[in-house]
This record gives structure tokens, C-alpha cells and sequence, in this order.
């Protein structure tokens, strides 16, 4: 299966989509850093983890948008009709299936590195930092639990949505945006950007050091482990399938290791 | 290789009834011709043999073994091509048929692939997009997935459809040689197709069998036992012109275009 | 052609979807009631005229846009497009489905302006103007959805692709929604709109938005053209290059906001040396304002004695927009040219003098006036139309920057021709009057005035005298505002505030004969005053505002501010050298009105929307990052640093001082006690030679050290 996945990176990164959307997601990052970020957020330093956390949500609904627009390579009209070929194929479709959204998170996360790379960079040049000591000490925490589980739940409830109507998944993009709207509760301020600009104004010290109270970790938690079950509930059909009314089948034939 | 079918029936959620209680028996080796108006049943059939559907009732074996249960055993030796597929257009040829081949799990995928690529004679185009390959060359790298692993059982549906007349006579051909020593079911509206080189034909009308058997065991069947020539609407000035020595698509169409409730003919 | 896109614009209005998308865009302007407000100002214009059709361009233009990427991906992904193309090139498809979309659009804004507007009449009361309800609803909101359209098209024609295409538009409309929300330009599908007034016309306002929007619509169109599917048309990529270069030349030389520099800090006009030998002994203008185009004309005619027997340099200070038509002495035409330099709204321009003992210099000057850019996301206020006028020192006439008065000062006569229902209103202690009428149905004003500068107003006023202590004022008002001026009894609470005033610290001695003018003006986020006039901003005077029960009976703050002003900063004085010192006028200023707030409406509702803001901004303030650490602060780009500094030095002027001296208040014994330190302030014998009240006069008078006075993060009072 890692030629598979070798193969759908290639399919989902050496397009004119991933190269678009990496030049958009750099120009939106650079504005953001410039227009927000640098100013510092909540009175502490621009390089602080709460200002680059703020940055990372910031990035997330272009992010999240990425990555159900790579899962629409797999859900697509045309996607569909090659599945007709690899429906033929005596290959686990969980397995597949599993592949398949590996490499959409593959690709999602090289565009994710590229933001954090650019904001690490940024931050650098202007305040003569060592870029090694901002990812490691100030972004990558922040930017791991801001970003990864929103993006395995948006994998993985993309996956599910594409496969029941792929035009479901345009309408899934818009959630974030809708989130950042909403007044949520407190534990829920990762989700609405609101954690990293309130939390430092509420801790009653400056530069508060960083720090995400146990049930937001919980429910980040949560949201990626929901985002994999949805993943693993339903493989990707070849066709429109009527309803199999016997049970699994019961023996495999070995297979030599892909 | 065998595939039986045994009362094979299944309808549609929308109540159309696609197969009626349907038995028959492929083996290998052999190239049997399908052949059907639309809608007659026949890529359901070939959806059922391919373990893609479930039937509603009856029994369909592979070597023995019931479908869609061993489903897996069927399609590690099942090489087919739908009547309608896609390709991944960012692949080059070869990386697609590659991948393929590491779907089916294939042990040597590089010689496989390059194998397939030499049998539908593609060639100089295997490091090509697929993007940029025309209709015809799209249709051949179908085949060429189909033929990766040499598969003991080949389904082909509507092959030949986007080729130009050379090429359909060259995959005639080549279909007749795979035939010698695997099983081959050919789907086609094309009855030269499956006249030079079928040993056997079955005919579905509504999703029953109209009739299997040979392609001269047809003929005979119909003019012998006197199914009339379907009326045409006359057009003025125009004329039918009847062949000399009956032929196939005759036959064929003569076949089809019967009263229902006709017994199916079996030779 | 006509014939296809009527067909596709029914096919496309065939569909559920677009359908859909039809509806929602006709109810959008809901948006702008409750969700979306981008306009600032409390206006009724602002609240249910601009912020409706701006929620609407947004939501419109992001709907619009959603529906032609859908609608071009259709065509492809149905494999519709292979048959069509047969038919039709898709050269010419693509200009169909263009024209369909915008047909479609066209509808979607005639349905919404047929809905709305009316609305906004019930919604908006008295003050509704048809026309400006229009022109909101065309350009704010009508002009969004074939840019939106055109930017979606464009990205789809491009990319081929509707994953991606969907990508670009998204994070294009984003930008302009967020990031960029605050620079006019770049803000394509909402643009800057803080305020539409109620009582005087929005000319400058719709013609700045209108020409962002024709701008990118140039710049769009280009890109549309390149990205049709590729034919050798060279006609049709020049017409591209033609289009995109007309938007590169629209943006770069827009007419509307000037270069000056960005430094507030620097006032280098304030220092040219000046000129050696020459005096001013007079100066006269005569305006000719074209009200429809929104320029004016004027000639300016300048006496100076020259004792230095040499040409010399005379500095003017002119609106950036402006040209000199021509410039001459005696006759004959003396070399001008301009520095290049731009500071606080004006250019330098430099005439060379004569070496004549006395010259009269006549300056030929006109064009369109430009706004300062730091105020570009509030334009507006630069207003020259027929129903108001507003021309402030530069704006009137070339303001002499290094040439002393012959005598004490220099006094001025100006004139200025317009329709027969404009009022007038010097903004000092002159008043102007009609010295003709003209064939044409103008009228010709005259007024006398003194110094280099002097503001002009001009509109259909009311004038209204009331009687506060002894001082007349001539409170000026738009006639529109009659209504509710009179029925929420707008005289009634001036009187409130100049009461209080004259009681606590005495009456401002600034007053020449005791007069003083309060004029109405067009919404512009605040007021100002000077000797013998205040200004008056009409957001306070809006129906909402002046019924808002939870103010008492007493319009808005501002007007209490500027009221104020009489008393500190005009008849006290402050220096304003360093415009980042936190201790000037507004300090005591922003104080006063507190208290006057404080008997008008409780000490709750003072505390609220005063000391507790005192506090919290003063907090931000102190907390801020680059105030703790300095060090970080200059390694900023440096706009990023003017822009902070200016953020800081209004924070430190508007809510630290205030705190302090709040605190003064407190250490000092009570309010008894600091009305008597402040009312012994007010009348104190005053130094000729410098004459402003500074901190350490405060703190002395208080009996405070300025260690006493730190707030140092405590901030209980």
C-alpha cells in the first residue's frame, strides 16, 4: 500500500490545485502576520505561543477548506468512475480507503507546514530570532493542537459526507467561518479563535506561560478521535451499491506487501 | 476456471427487475459473447460475475466457491473493464497500470505493467499523461489494466468502443488468443466482434436468456424455426435488402425482436 | 449574441440553486441590520441605508460568486461543454455565461433595491433621501455583484479547476472582508463606508466608493479577458493590457486621498525659517466652487512688502489635489513649483517673489480636493456639493507658511459664489454677507477674517440664537434636522452645557463680543473648535441618539466635547508642539465632560462609558507588548511603528490623562476641591510669552508631584 499512497500524493500534490492553494494559503499567512500577529495579541509578543497560537487559528478555515477540497479528489464524478476499476481489485477497501485519506492528510500537512514555516520565518526575520527556537519553544504546541485535530475531524467527517453527496462537502467548508461567529462556550474557544486573544487577558499575569486547560485538550481530543471514526465507518464504494445482504466474507487470500 | 449461476435473480430498489431467475455455466477455456438490447440485463450480469452486486436469490460460484462472499478470490483473478470508467489523468501511463497493479497486488508489477503496455501496444505513450492520450488510447490503457496479472478470467465490456476498425480487429484477435487458454465473457453491440471470434454466444432479452449457444447454432435456430424478420417502419423510396445467406446480426435481430413469452433456445 | 444570453440567463434561472441564491441575495441586507455593521456612525443613514447595502454587496457578491464558479464547473463536469462548443465557440461561450450572470445579478440587485429602499424610508424616518438611497444600494451593493462575478469567473477560466478557483475567490473576498477591511482600495466587496450623513449630501463618499469599485472592475474585466479559453485574438489582449493598465494608472493616481507622510510626528512645514524681508500685509480670495463636480476654483491674491531687495521664497500650504493654474506679480508670471513634500493634508508649494517692494501676487488654484490618507478609511468629510460645503484652511485657499504679518496678524477677505439656499458660515467669530446676486441665481458671500487660514461651511441652515449665561449662541443646524432638533430640544441641552461651564470655571473669555457659533456639520467622528465657533457633529443630533432614554435628554457626548473646548483649549490654551504628549487639551477636556456627563445622565452611566473605558484602554496601554519592551518596538518595520505610536499617543491623550487627573481629584480632596484648583486655573493671570497651561502648572495647582499621579496599573478610584 505504500506505492498506493506514493501514488495519491503524487495525485493530490503535483497539481495546479496544491500549488494554488499553497500560494493563496502563503499570501493569506503573510497578511495575517503582518496585519495581526505582529502587533502581538493580548499584550504579549508577537513570537509568544499565544500570538502564533492566534495565528494558527487564524489559518485553520483556509486549512480545514484544503483539506476537504483534497478529499473531493476521491469523491469526485470522476473519481468515481475510475473507482469502477479499482472496485474490481481484491484489495481491502478500508484499507484503501485508509490510504487514500493518509495521503490527503500528507498533503494537507505539507500545506499546514508551509503556513507555520512562513510565520516561524516571518517572525524571525523581523526580531532577529533563531527560527528553531520559535517552532520548537513558541509554535509547534500551539499550532499541533490548534490545528491537527480540526484537521483529521474535517478528513475524516469529509470523508464520510463526500461519499453520501460529494456537494456536501462545499457546504462542510463554510463551518469554520460560521464557528468563528458563534459565541461558544469557553471550553469551545479553539474552535471560534477566541482561546488564544482572551485566555492571556483572564490568566491575571503578563505573559502568561503557555498553557490550554485539560478539557479543551479533552475535547480537541475528541474531535480527532471522532474524526477517525467517521473516517473508519464507511469505505468508499466503486458505484452506487445496493445494500449486500449476506455476511462479510470470511477468508482472505494472501497478498504480497505492496 | 468456472462460473456457475444458478436462478440468478435481482431487482432494482426501484422495482425494475433486471436478471430473472438466470443459470448458466462459463469455463474456461473459452470466449462467450453477450450480447443484448439495453437495458437487457447485461451489465448487471457482468456487475454480478465481478462481485460488485449481491443477486437477490440464487447461487453464483467461482471454482466452487459462492460470490459475493469470496469476492476477493474472484478479483485477484479477474481482469476487468466496465462499459463506462476513468482514469487518473495526473498519472502517466504507466504510473496508472503501476498502480493497479499494486491494487491487485501483483508480485512483479514492473514487468506486468510493461507486459500490458506491450500487449495493447502503447508503447511510446507509457510515459505520457493520461490527460493528454486521445479516446481510442484512453480505451486501450482500460484493456491494459484489465490484462495486468494475466487474470484467468477476463470481462470485457464494449471493448472495442473509440478504436478505429484496425485496432478493433487487432484486439479481436488478441481477445481469440487470451481465449485459448482462459475464460473470456465479451459484452458488445458489435456482432462482428463476436461473430469471428466467439465460441459461444448468450443472448438476454429483459433479464432472461434468450439464447446460448454457438453463433451457427443461432442462425440455425432462428430460420429454422421460423421466427419472422422484425417489420420495419417503411420510408418512402426506401428498401430492405436481404442478404443472400442469412447472417448473425440477422439472426440477432430476429432473436430479439420476438413475441415474449418465448422459450429460451440452448444448444 | 442577445439571443444566447437571454437563453442561458434562462437556463441559468432555471435552476434550483440559482434560484436560491437569487432569494438569499435579496434578503441579505437583513445582515446589515443585526450581523454585519460596518459603518461606525450612528447616523440613520449609516444604520439603515449603508450598513444594509453593504451587508448585502458582501453577501450578494460571495453568493454571486459561489454561483458562477458552480455554473462554469456545471458545463464541465456534465460534459455539456463538448456539445455546446460545437454550436458555439467557447470563445463566445464564455461571454454568454458572463453576460447570463450578470443579467441574473442585475435582477437579484433591482428586486433588493425595489424591497429595501423603501424600508430604509420607513426604517431611516424624516431624514430618508431617495437619491442617496441609491446611490447607496448601486454602489455599495449593486456594483459588488459583477466584481464578485468577474473575480470568479476569472479565477474558474484560469485554473480550470472549481476546487481551486472556489480556493482563490474565498481567501480573495476574505482578505477584503478581513485583513484588508481598513485600506479604501483594496477593499473590493465592502468598501470603507464609516458614515452616510442624514442632513447634507454624500457626493464625496458614493464618488470614492464608486470609483474603487469602477477601478477594480477594470482590473477584473482585464483579467476576465485573459483568462477566456485561449484564441489568438490580439484586439481582445490588447483590450486586456489596455484594461489592467487603466486599472494599475486608476489605482496608483486616485484623486481622492493624499500622499502626505504617515509620520504624525513631523511637521516640517512648521519649520521653514521665515523668509527674510517679506510681510504679508493682506490677502484675498475669491471661490468659485463647481458644486456638481465637486472642485473648486479660486484666485487668491497675496500683499507682501519685500525689504530684503532680493526675490524671495513664499511657502504655501495646499491641498494636495489642487494645481496652480497660474501665478503672477504685477502682471507678469513668476515661477512656482511644488516640493513634493505632503504633511497633515497639504502640499508645499514655493513661489519666488519679486525683488518689489511691495507685490501683489495672485495665485490661479482649483481642482479636486483630496483627504489626508490617514483619515482614507473615514472619507467623507471633504464634502462639495450643492446641498454643503466644507473648506478648510488649504482646502480654501494656498495657506502662507513662512511669511510674518506686516501687522499684528493678516487680515483676509474672502468671497465665495454659490446657489441661493446655502447659508454661509465663516467657522470663527466673522459672519458673511450677500454682496450680490448674480444673472445666474447665485449668490455672492463676503466675510472678513484674520491669519492664514480660516474654514468655510456652507449649507441649508437653520440658525437658531439661544441665550447661556450671558453668551448668545448661534446654534446653526441642517434644515432637514428641524424637526427633531426642535422636538428633542437640542437648544435646551447646549444651554445645559454652557451653564456648567460658565458656573464651574467662568465664561470663555476667547469670545469676541460674547457670541458663540455651534454649526451642525456633516458626520465626521468628531468636531473641533476655535475662537468663537464649535463644531458639531450631526451624529449626536440623530433622532436615536437625541431620544435615547438612557442619555437623559442631552444629545451626545461629542457635542458636550466640542462645547468644552471653549473653555480648554481655546480661552486655555495648550501647547501643541509634540503632538505625542500625552498633557494637552483633550486631558482636561475629556474630564470636564465626564463631570458635565456625569450631572446630565448619573454618576452609573459615567462610569460606564468614561472611567471604566479610562481604565481599560489605559490597562491595554500599559500592557502593551512594545511599551514593556521597547527594545522589541524598534526593530518594527517603521509604518508599523507610526502606526502604533499614533495608537498610543490617543490612548494616553483621551484616557490616561483623564485618570490622572481623576486622580488629582482624589488626592486633591474631592470634586469641590478640584472645581476650585480648575476654576483657579481657568481665570489665572496669563504669561504673554507663554501663554499655555501646562502640567506642571496643573500638578503645582493641585498641590501633586508627578510620581503622585502614576497610575502604575492601579487604577481604583
Amino acid at each position: 500500500m505504500i506505492t498506493i499512497f506514493r501514488y495519491e500524493c503524487r495525485r493530490l500534490t503535483g497539481n495546479r490545485f496544491f500549488f494554488g492553494m499553497a500560494a493563496i494559503l502563503l499570501f493569506f499567512g503573510q497578511q495575517t502576520f503582518e496585519r495581526v500577529t505582529l502587533t502581538g495579541v493580548s499584550h504579549t509578543a508577537p513570537f509568544s505561543p499565544w500570538s502564533l497560537g492566534d495565528f494558527a487559528c487564524r489559518m485553520l478555515p483556509l486549512l480545514w477548506a484544503a483539506a476537504l477540497s483534497f478529499l473531493t479528489f476521491f469523491t469526485s464524478p470522476q473519481a468515481r468512475r475510475t473507482a469502477v476499476l479499482t472496485a474490481c481489485c481484491p484489495v481491502s477497501p478500508r484499507r484503501y480507503a485508509a490510504v487514500r485519506l493518509a495521503a490527503a492528510l500528507a498533503g494537507t500537512g505539507i500545506l499546514t507546514i508551509l503556513c507555520l514555516a512562513e510565520a516561524a520565518a516571518l517572525t524571525a526575520w523581523y526580531f532577529h530570532l533563531f527560527i528553531w527556537d520559535i517552532v520548537w519553544k513558541n509554535l509547534l504546541f500551539p499550532a499541533l493542537i490548534t490545528l491537527v485535530p480540526p484537521l483529521i475531524f474535517a478528513l475524516g467527517s469529509g470523508w464520510r459526507l463526500g461519499n453520501l453527496c460529494p456537494r456536501l462537502l462545499f457546504g462542510w467548508m463554510a463551518l469554520p467561518f460560521f464557528l468563528r461567529l458563534l459565541p461558544l462556550a469557553d471550553n469551545f474557544h479553539l474552535w471560534n479563535g477566541q482561546f488564544f486573544a482572551q485566555y492571556p487577558l483572564t490568566a491575571g499575569v503578563l505573559d502568561p506561560a503557555f498553557f490550554i486547560p485539560a478539557p479543551m485538550v479533552l475535547l480537541q481530543l475528541l474531535l480527532a478521535a471522532g474524526g477517525i471514526i467517521l473516517a473508519g465507518l464507511f469505505p468508499l464504494p466503486a458505484l452506487p451499491m445496493r445494500t449486500r445482504k449476506r455476511t462479510a466474507p470470511k477468508s482472505r487470500e494472501k497478498r504480497s506487501s505492496l | 476456471m468456472e462460473i456457475t449461476m444458478k436462478h440468478v435473480s435481482l431487482t432494482y430498489p426501484g422495482g425494475r427487475k433486471a436478471l430473472q431467475d438466470l443459470s448458466l455455466t462459463l469455463r474456461s477455456p473459452g470466449l462467450t459473447g453477450l450480447l443484448g438490447p439495453n437495458g437487457a440485463g447485461k451489465s448487471t450480469l457482468i456487475k454480478l460475475l465481478s462481485a460488485a452486486l449481491a443477486p437477490d436469490s440464487g447461487t453464483i460460484l467461482a471454482d466452487g466457491r459462492p460470490l459475493p462472499e469470496q469476492g476477493d478470490y474472484l478479483k485477484s483473478r479477474l481482469g476487468c473493464l466496465p462499459q463506462e470508467f476513468g482514469l487518473f489523468d495526473e498519472l502517466t501511463v504507466f504510473q496508472f497500470l503501476d498502480y493497479m497493479a499494486a491494487l491487485k497486488g501483483l508480485p512483479c508489477r514492473k514487468t506486468a505493467v510493461q507486459k500490458a503496455i506491450a500487449a495493447v501496444r502503447l508503447g511510446e505513450r507509457a510515459r505520457s499523461r493520461i490527460s493528454t492520450l486521445s479516446g481510442g488510447q484512453r480505451q486501450r490503457v482500460g484493456i491494459a489494466q484489465a490484462l495486468l496479472g494475466e487474470p484467468p478470467f477476463l470481462i470485457f465490456d464494449e471493448p472495442t468502443v473509440g478504436l478505429d476498425p484496425e485496432e478493433r480487429l487487432q484486439f479481436r484477435n488478441q481477445f481469440a488468443r487470451l481465449a485459448k487458454d482462459r475464460l473470456v465473457l465479451l459484452s458488445t453491440h458489435i456482432i462482428e466482434d463476436v461473430q469471428a471470434v466467439c465460441s459461444r454466444l448468450i443472448i438476454l432479452r429483459e433479464g432472461k436468456i434468450l439464447f446460448s449457444g454457438t453463433p451457427d447454432g443461432l442462425i440455425q435456430t432462428v430460420f429454422e424455426s421460423g421466427i419472422p424478420f422484425p417489420k420495419a417502419e417503411k420510408e418512402p423510396g426506401a428498401e430492405r435488402i436481404f442478404p443472400a445467406a442469412p447472417t448473425l446480426e440477422e439472426a440477432y435481430l430476429r432473436l430479439i425482436s420476438g413475441k415474449e413469452g418465448r422459450q429460451p433456445c440452448r444448444l | 449574441m442577445s439571443a444566447l444570453i437571454f437563453l442561458e440567463w434562462k437556463r441559468l434561472l432555471s435552476r434550483p440553486s440559482a434560484r436560491l441564491i437569487l432569494f438569499l441575495t435579496i434578503f441579505s441586507p437583513a445582515a446589515g441590520l443585526f450581523l454585519f455593521r460596518p459603518s461606525a456612525a450612528d447616523t440613520m443613514s449609516s444604520v439603515f441605508l449603508a450598513n444594509p447595502a453593504l451587508a448585502g454587496g458582501a453577501a450578494g457578491g460571495i453568493l454571486f460568486g459561489l454561483l458562477s464558479i458552480s455554473e462554469l464547473d456545471r458545463g464541465k463536469r456534465s460534459g455539456t461543454d463538448v456539445l455546446v462548443w460545437t454550436a458555439v465557440s467557447p470563445y463566445t461561450m464564455a461571454a454568454v455565461r458572463l453576460w447570463a450572470l450578470l443579467s441574473a445579478a442585475l435582477a437579484a440587485f433591482v428586486l433588493t433595491a425595489a424591497l429595501w429602499i423603501p424600508a430604509g424610508r420607513i426604517l431611516a424616518g424624516s431624514v430618508f433621501d431617495v437619491l442617496d438611497a441609491f446611490w447607496a444600494y448601486f454602489i455599495f451593493m449593486g456594483l459588488a455583484l459583477p466584481l464578485a462575478i468577474l473575480a470568479a469567473v476569472s479565477a474558474f477560466q484560469f485554473t480550470g479547476r472549481a476546487d481551486l478557483s472556489l480556493a482563490l475567490f474565498g481567501a480573495f473576498a476574505i482578505l477584503s472582508l478581513t485583513l484588508w477591511s481598513g485600506n479604501w482600495q483594496l477593499c473590493w466587496l465592502n468598501p470603507c463606508v464609516w458614515a452616510l450623513s442624514d442632513d447634507f449630501s454624500n457626493f464625496r463618499i458614493f464618488r470614492s466608493a464608486a470609483y474603487m469599485r469602477l477601478t477594480w472592475a477594470a482590473g477584473l474585466s482585464g483579467l476576465w479577458i485573459l483568462s477566456r479559453p485561449a484564441v489568438r485574438r490580439r484586439k481582445k489582449r490588447a483590450a486586456a493590457l489596455f484594461l489592467l493598465l487603466t486599472f494599475f494608472l486608476a489605482w496608483t493616481f486616485q484623486p481622492f486621498t493624499d500622499h502626505s507622510d504617515p509620520d504624525q510626528s513631523v511637521s516640517s512645514f512648521d519649520q521653514i525659517p521665515p523668509a527674510d524681508g517679506i510681510s504679508c500685509v493682506r490677502r484675498s480670495v475669491r471661490l468659485f466652487p463647481d458644486l456638481r463636480a465637486g472642485t473648486v476654483r479660486g484666485t487668491a491674491v497675496y500683499h507682501f512688502l519685500n525689504t530684503s531687495g532680493k526675490p524671495q521664497s513664499a511657502a504655501f500650504g495646499i491641498n494636495p489635489g489642487y494645481r496652480i493654474c497660474s501665478a503672477s506679480a504685477g502682471g507678469t508670471a513668476v515661477p512656482f513649483s511644488f516640493d513634493g513634500r505632503q504633511e497633515f493634508n497639504e502640499a508645499l508649494l514655493e513661489v519666488t517673489l519679486p525683488t518689489g517692494s511691495e507685490t501683489e501676487l495672485v495665485l490661479e488654484y482649483g481642482g479636486f480636493p483630496r483627504e489626508d490618507r490617514s483619515l482614507s478609511a473615514m472619507q467623507g468629510s471633504a464634502e462639495i456639493s450643492e446641498e454643503y460645503l466644507y473648506l478648510p484652511n488649504a482646502d480654501l485657499a494656498p495657506r502662507l507658511l513662512n511669511v510674518r504679518p506686516a501687522g499684528e496678524t493678516i487680515p483676509a477677505v474672502t468671497e465665495i459664489t454659490l446657489p441661493s439656499h446655502m447659508t454661509v458660515i465663516p467657522f470663527g467669530p466673522s459672519h458673511a454677507e450677500i454682496t450680490a446676486e448674480n444673472e445666474d441665481g447665485t449668490l455672492t458671500w463676503r466675510y472678513e477674517s484674520e491669519g492664514t487660514g480660516g474654514i468655510c461651511y456652507a449649507g441649508d441652515y437653520v440658525r437658531q440664537d439661544i441665550e447661556a449665561d450671558g453668551i448668545t449662541v448661534e446654534f446653526y443646524y441642517g434644515r432637514k434636522h428641524q424637526d427633531v432638533m426642535e422636538e428633542a430640544g437640542a437648544a435646551e441641552a447646549i444651554q445645559a452645557v454652557i451653564r456648567y461651564c460658565t458656573e464651574h470655571y467662568g465664561p470663555p473669555f476667547c469670545l469676541s463680543g460674547r457670541t458663540l457659533k455651534l454649526i451642525q456639520s456633516r458626520t465626521s467622528g468628531g468636531g473641533y473648535a476655535t475662537d468663537g465657533a464649535s463644531l458639531l457633529d450631526e451624529a449626536d443630533f440623530t433622532a436615536a441618539n437625541l431620544k435615547n432614554s438612557a442619555k437623559g435628554a442631552a444629545p451626545g457626548e461629542v457635542m458636550i466635547h466640542e462645547l468644552v473646548h471653549q473653555w480648554w483649549g481655546l480661552t486655555q490654551m495648550f501647547d501643541s508642539s509634540d503632538p505625542a504628549d500625552p498633557w494637552s487639551a483633550e486631558g482636561l477636556t475629556v474630564y470636564t465632560t465626564y463631570r458635565i456627563v456625569k450631572e446630565l445622565y448619573g454618576e452609573e452611566y459615567a462610569d460606564t462609558h468614561y472611567t471604566d473605558q479610562w481604565i481599560r484602554e489605559t490597562n491595554d496601554y500599559y500592557l502593551n507588548f512594545y511599551v514593556r519592551r521597547p527594545e522589541y518596538f524598534s526593530r518594527l518595520p517603521k509604518k508599523k511603528q507610526l502606526d502604533i505610536t499614533n495608537r498610543f499617543s490617543r490612548v494616553r491623550q483621551y484616557c490616561e490623562m483623564p485618570l490622572k487627573i481623576r486622580k488629582a481629584e482624589q488626592l486633591a480632596g474631592g470634586e469641590e476641591n478640584m472645581d476650585r484648583i480648575l476654576r483657579g486655573l481657568f481665570s489665572r493671570e496669563i504669561d504673554p510669552f507663554h501663554p499655555f497651561l501646562t502640567w506642571e502648572t496643573f500638578l503645582n495647582a493641585c498641590g501633586l508631584t508627578e510620581e503622585d499621579l502614576n497610575l502604575d496599573h492601579d487604577f481604583s478610584i
